[in-house]
C-alpha cells in the first residue's frame, strides 16, 4: 500500500515522457522486492512454524525474521535489553545482550553484513557472518532490512582490537545471533540522517558538500530529528525547563498557569491572533502579564509560569517564531527592585551553571555538527547601567542618543565590547530610558529620564525585558495618560491595583531564544522542535 | 620665471550678510601696517590672510616676492614693539575667561533645574584636580583577569597602602571556566572586601575575573584591546593613575624601581629553587641597607616585591636574608597581606 502511493507520487511529479517507462520500471522493482520480503517472511513464518523451508536447509530459521505486528501478545522476559550506550562497560564483556535499535547503516557482501545500529545518538557496529549457526539467506536477509527501521537484535559483545572510527561506541561490536525486524521503514528517505548530520563547517573543501536545506528538515521534522544534535538540542532545551523550574521552586517560587485566549490584546493591539469564540471573538495571549500581576495582587508573592505565546508578527527573520514557549516570572519585592533583578540574573547563571555541569554531553554533540565558542558568563552577573553601555558605544565612535533605544547592530556591539572587556556572553543592563519602555514601567526616582527597567542580553541578543511594573493606579492611569493610552480599554487591568498591592517587577523569556544563544546556533527554528512563522503552519 | 597670471577675476568679493565679521585681532594700526607691507612687496602673504579677511587676492599675487630680510626683522622688531597689541590680546582673553565662566554657571543653573545628574563627569574632576591641573582623560573602569591559583596579592596590598588616598573599587566575578575558585582566593576576596571605601577619595573601579587564563591580564578598554600582562605591570599601571607619592616616574629613584618590579617579574617565573635564589639575593642587593627598595619612602616597587613573595608558597622565611625580612615586616604593616 504505501509502496504503491509512493509510486504515484514520484510519477506525477516526473516529467511526462519519461514517466511512464520510469514509472513500470519501479513499479516492476518494487513488486520484485515485495514479492522477495513476502517469500521471505513466509520463509521465515514456515520457520517458524517448526516446518522446512523448501529449497534449501535453513540452519538459522526462527533466529531471523519480522517479529509481526507486536500485539503485547508475547511479553518474552528473560530477554534482557541493554541500552548502546552502556555496551561497552566491561560487565557486557563477551556477554550475550538484546538491543534494540534502528538500522542506521546496512551493508551485505556475501557471506558477511555489517550493520550499524543507532539509538538516538549513540552507534554500535554489528557483524553477521555465515557460520554454522548463520546461514546464507539470514545474512541476506539482514542486508535488506531497509534504513532507519527498528529491529531487536540478540548479539555477543566483542571487543575489537582496533578503534571504530565511524560508531560512538568506539571499543566493542556486536556479533548478531539472532535479528527480528520490529518495524520497517520506507525504503526511500526524504532525507539521509546521514546528510543531515554532518558538520557545518564551510571552509573544509575535502569534506562532503551534501547539505539538508532547513525546509526540507522541517517538513520531515521526524527524521530530522533523529540527527544526534537535535538529539541533543531538545534534551538540552528540556533541561533550560527543567533548571528554570528547580531553581525558582527553589527560590520560593509558586509554579501558575495563565489563559492563553483572551478578550483583550495585552501588550498593545498589533500583534495578536484573532479567533472565533463562539458568537463573539478572542484573542490569543501574547504575554501572560497581566495574570502574572493579578497573581501577585492576589497574594502569590512569587510566581513563574511556562506556557505557549503567541506573536502575529510577520517577520522572517532568523530569531521569531509566531508561537513559542514563555518561561515567565513575577515577583512582589520589599524596597528596591534589584531585589528582583538580581534573583532572575541568578536563575540565568544558575541555569548555565547547570548546563554546564549536567549537559556537557549534549552540547559537545551540537558543537559536533554545529560549531560555537562555549558560553561564557560571570558569577555573580556583570550588571551594567544604561548610561555605561551608551557610554561604551560613543567611545567605540558610535554616535547615540542618551533616551534612544538600541538598535539591533548597536545592541551586538556592545555585546561584542562588553565580550572584549568582561569575556562574558550574559550581562545585564539596568536603567534603561523611561521614554523607551511601556507605559507601566516605573520611574526612575533620581532622574526622571530614566526608568526602573532592565534588559538582559545572551551572545548581544536581549532575551529578556522587564521592570518594577508601576502597581499605584492613580499613577497609573497618569502614565497611561501620558502614553495617549485610551484608559476605558486598560480599565480591568488598573482595577486590579484598587485593593492593595505589593511593589513588584518581572520579565518573561523565549525558551526557544534562550537555548538557541545559548549553544551559538543561527536560527530560532534549530531550537523548537515543531516550529511557528508565518510562513510554516505544518507538521 | 613666468608669471603667474591671477586665477581669481579681480573684482571685490561680496560677503554675504549672513555671517559676522571677525574682528581684526590687532588694533586697526595694526591692519594699516600689515597693509602697507604687502604693498611693499615683503613676502609675508601669510600674515596678511591672518590679519585682515578684507584683503583682495588681486593685491597680493601682483606683488612680487622679493626677500628682504632686513626689511622682514625691521617687520618683526615693530610688531613686537607694539605692546599694546598684546595689553589687547589679553584684556580680550580675559574678557572671553569670564564669559566662559557665565556660560557655566549658567548650564549648572539650567542642569540644576532640570534635575539631571552629574554622574560621569565626577571623576574626571577629581583625578585631574590631583594631577596638578593636567587635562586627563576620565579613567577607564578596568578589568583584572587573574587566575585563582595566582592571586594578584598587589591589588589588596595596594587598597591597603592607599587606604586614605586613594580608593581601588574591586567588584570580583567567577568567570564560567573556573567552577571552584579554591580557599585561598575566597580568602583573599574577604581580605579585599574588609578594606573600607571612602566616597570622598578619587577611585578606579576593578572589575576581578577570576578566569582560567595563563597571564595575570588588565583590560581598560574594549576599543583598544590592548591588555597589559603580568602583575608588575599592572602595579606600574595603577602607579600612574593613582595618588601622587606613588608616582615615581618623576622620581630620581624611577630606574631603581622598574629594575626591582623587573626582577619580581623574573621571580615569578622561575621554577626552580636555585633560580629563584639568584633572584632573591638580586633583591637583597637592591635593598641592602635602605628602609624600602629605592630610598626611605615606600613605592610601588615595595608593593611589587611584596606580593611576588606572597605570591611563592615555594619561598619560605628561610629563604629570606635578615635585611629582607626587617624589610617584609615594615611593608606588611602597610600592605596587611
Amino acid at each position: 500500500m504505501v509502496a504503491d502511493k509512493e509510486n504515484v507520487a514520484t510519477a506525477s511529479s516526473a516529467v511526462e515522457g519519461e514517466a511512464t517507462s520510469k514509472k513500470a520500471a519501479k513499479k516492476q522493482a518494487k513488486e520484485a522486492l515485495k514479492a522477495a520480503k513476502k517469500a521471505e517472511s513466509k520463509a521465515a513464518n514456515m520457520a517458524a512454524n517448526g516446518e522446512e523451508a523448501g529449497d534449501a536447509v535453513d540452519v538459522s530459521a526462527g533466529r531471523y525474521g519480522s517479529t509481526g505486528l507486536i500485539q503485547s501478545k508475547e511479553k518474552f522476559e528473560e530477554r534482557k535489553f541493554v541500552s548502546v550506550n552502556e555496551l561497552s562497560q566491561p560487565e557486557y564483556r563477551d556477554q550475550v545482550v538484546w538491543v534494540r535499535g534502528r538500522v542506521h547503516t546496512s551493508r551485505a557482501k556475501g557471506k558477511q553484513c555489517f550493520l550499524v545500529l543507532r539509538q538516538q545518538s549513540s552507534t554500535v557496529q554489528c557483524i553477521l557472518a555465515v557460520n554454522e549457526r548463520v546461514s546464507k539467506q539470514m545474512v541476506k536477509f539482514s542486508g535488506n532490512v531497509s534504513k532507519e527501521s527498528i529491529i531487536d537484535v540478540q548479539a555477543k559483545v566483542v571487543t575489537v582490537p582496533n578503534k571504530i572510527e565511524s560508531c560512538t561506541e568506539q571499543t566493542i561490536e556486536l556479533c548478531i545471533e539472532q535479528l527480528f525486524v520490529v518495524s520497517l521503514a520506507k525504503p526511500q528517505l526524504p532525507l539521509q540522517i546521514e546528510d543531515a548530520s554532518r558538520p557545518e563547517n564551510a571552509d573544509d573543501p575535502e569534506g562532503l558538500n551534501i547539505r539538508v536545506n532547513q525546509d526540507t528538515r522541517l517538513d520531515n521534522r521526524i527524521l530530522d530529528l533523529r540527527t544526534p544534535a537535535n538529539q541533543a538540542i531538545f534534551r538540552l532545551e528540556a533541561g533550560v525547563c527543567r533548571l528554570f523550574r528547580d531553581i525558582l521552586t527553589a527560590k520560593g517560587f509558586t509554579e501558575i498557569h495563565t489563559p492563553k485566549i483572551i478578550s483583550a490584546a495585552s501588550e498593545g493591539g498589533a500583534n495578536v491572533f484573532t479567533v472565533s469564540y463562539f458568537k463573539e471573538s478572542a484573542y490569543l495571549a501574547q504575554s501572560p502579564q497581566l495574570y502574572k500581576q493579578m497573581a501577585i495582587a492576589a497574594d502569590f508573592d512569587k510566581v513563574y509560569t511556562v506556557g505557549a505565546v503567541f506573536r502575529a508578527e510577520d517577520s522572517n527573520t532568523h530569531r521569531h517564531l509566531t508561537e513559542f514557549v514563555g518561561l515567565d516570572l513575577e515577583m512582589a519585592f520589599k524596597y528596591h527592585y534589584h531585589e528582583v533583578l538580581h534573583t532572575i540574573a541568578d536563575t540565568f547563571t544558575g541555569i548555565f551553571k547547570g548546563l554546564r555541569d549536567n549537559y556537557s554531553r549534549e552540547i559537545e554533540a551540537v558543537n559536533q555538527q554545529f560549531k560555537a565558542e562555549p558560553f561564557k558568563f560571570l558569577e555573580p552577573p556583570l550588571i551594567l547601567e544604561f548610561a555605561e553601555g551608551v557610554k561604551m558605544l560613543r567611545e567605540a565612535g558610535i554616535e547615540t542618543g542618551d533616551e534612544e533605544d538600541l538598535s539591533t547592530p548597536n545592541e551586538k556591539l556592545l555585546g561584542r565590547l562588553v565580550k572584549a572587556k568582561y569575556d562574558t556572553d550574559f550581562y545585564v543592563l539596568d536603567k534603561f530610558p523611561l521614554a523607551i519602555r511601556p507605559f507601566y514601567t516605573m520611574p526612575d526616582p533620581n532622574n526622571p529620564i530614566y526608568s526602573n527597567s532592565y534588559d538582559m542580553f545572551m551572545r548581544g541578543e536581549e532575551i529578556i525585558s522587564g521592570a518594577q511594573r508601576i502597581h499605584d493606579p492613580d499613577f497609573l492611569v497618569e502614565r497611561a495618560k501620558h502614553h495617549g493610552i485610551d484608559i476605558t480599554k486598560i480599565a480591568a487591568y488598573i482595577e486590579s491595583f484598587r485593593f492593595g498591592c505589593p511593589p513588584h517587577a518581572g520579565g518573561g523569556i523565549g525558551m526557544e531564544r534562550v537555548v538557541m544563544l545559548y549553544l551559538g546556533l543561527d536560527n530560532i527554528r534549530k531550537t523548537s522542535m515543531f516550529p511557528r512563522d508565518p510562513k510554516r503552519l505544518t507538521p | 620665471m613666468y608669471e603667474l597670471n591671477t586665477l581669481l577675476p579681480e573684482y571685490d568679493i561680496k560677503l554675504p550678510t549672513c555671517m559676522y565679521p571677525m574682528k581684526v585681532l590687532n588694533n586697526s594700526r595694526a591692519t594699516v601696517d600689515v597693509k602697507a607691507d604687502a604693498s611693499n612687496g615683503l613676502c609675508n602673504g601669510h600674515a596678511n590672510l591672518l590679519a585682515t579677511s578684507a584683503v583682495t587676492s588681486g593685491e597680493l599675487t601682483k606683488k612680487v616676492c622679493a626677500l628682504d630680510l632686513d626689511n622682514l626683522s625691521a617687520q618683526i622688531q615693530k610688531l613686537l614693539k607694539s605692546s599694546n597689541d598684546v595689553d589687547g590680546v589679553s584684556a580680550r582673553q580675559e574678557k572671553v575667561l569670564k564669559q566662559l565662566q557665565e556660560l557655566k554657571e549658567q548650564m549648572a543653573n539650567i542642569r540644576a533645574s532640570l534635575g539631571l545628574c552629574q554622574k560621569g563627569a565626577q571623576h574626571t574632576v577629581q583625578t585631574s584636580l590631583r594631577n596638578g591641573g593636567l587635562r586627563e582623560e576620565p579613567l577607564h573602569d578596568i578589568v583584572i583577569n587573574g587566575h585563582p591559583n595566582f592571586i594578584p596579592y598587589a591589588l589588596l596590598a595596594l587598597k591597603n597602602a592607599w587606604k586614605d588616598l586613594f580608593t581601588i573599587d574591586v567588584k570580583i566575578f567567577k568567570h564560567s571556566t573556573v567552577p571552584d575558585i579554591g580557599k585561598e582566593a575566597s580568602e583573599f576576596e574577604k581580605k579585599l572586601a574588609q578594606v573600607k571605601v571612602d566616597p570622598s577619595k578619587p577611585k578606579v573601579n576593578v572589575s576581578l575575573i577570576w578566569k582560567n587564563c595563563e597571564h595575570t591580564e588588565m583590560i581598560s578598554s574594549p576599543t583598544m584591546y590592548v591588555p597589559i600582562y603580568g602583575e608588575v605591570n599592572i602595579i606600574r599601571y595603577l602607579g600612574r593613575v593613582g595618588p601622587e607619592a606613588y608616582r615615581y616616574e618623576n622620581s630620581p629613584n624611577c630606574n631603581e624601581i622598574d629594575a626591582v618590579l623587573d626582577i619580581c617579574y623574573q621571580l615569578l617565573r622561575c621554577n626552580t629553587s636555585k633560580s629563584r635564589a639568584a633572584m632573591l639575593r638580586a633583591l637583597n642587593l637592591r635593598l641592602g641597607k635602605q628602609k624600602y627598595f629605592g630610598g626611605d619612602e615606600i613605592s610601588v616597587a615595595d608593593i611589587g616585591v611584596h606580593s611576588s613573595l606572597k605570591r611563592l608558597p615555594a619561598i619560605t622565611p628561610k629563604d629570606l636574608t635578615p635585611t629582607l625580612t626587617e624589610w617584609r615586616k615594615r611593608v606588611q604593616l602597610v600592605t596587611q597581606l
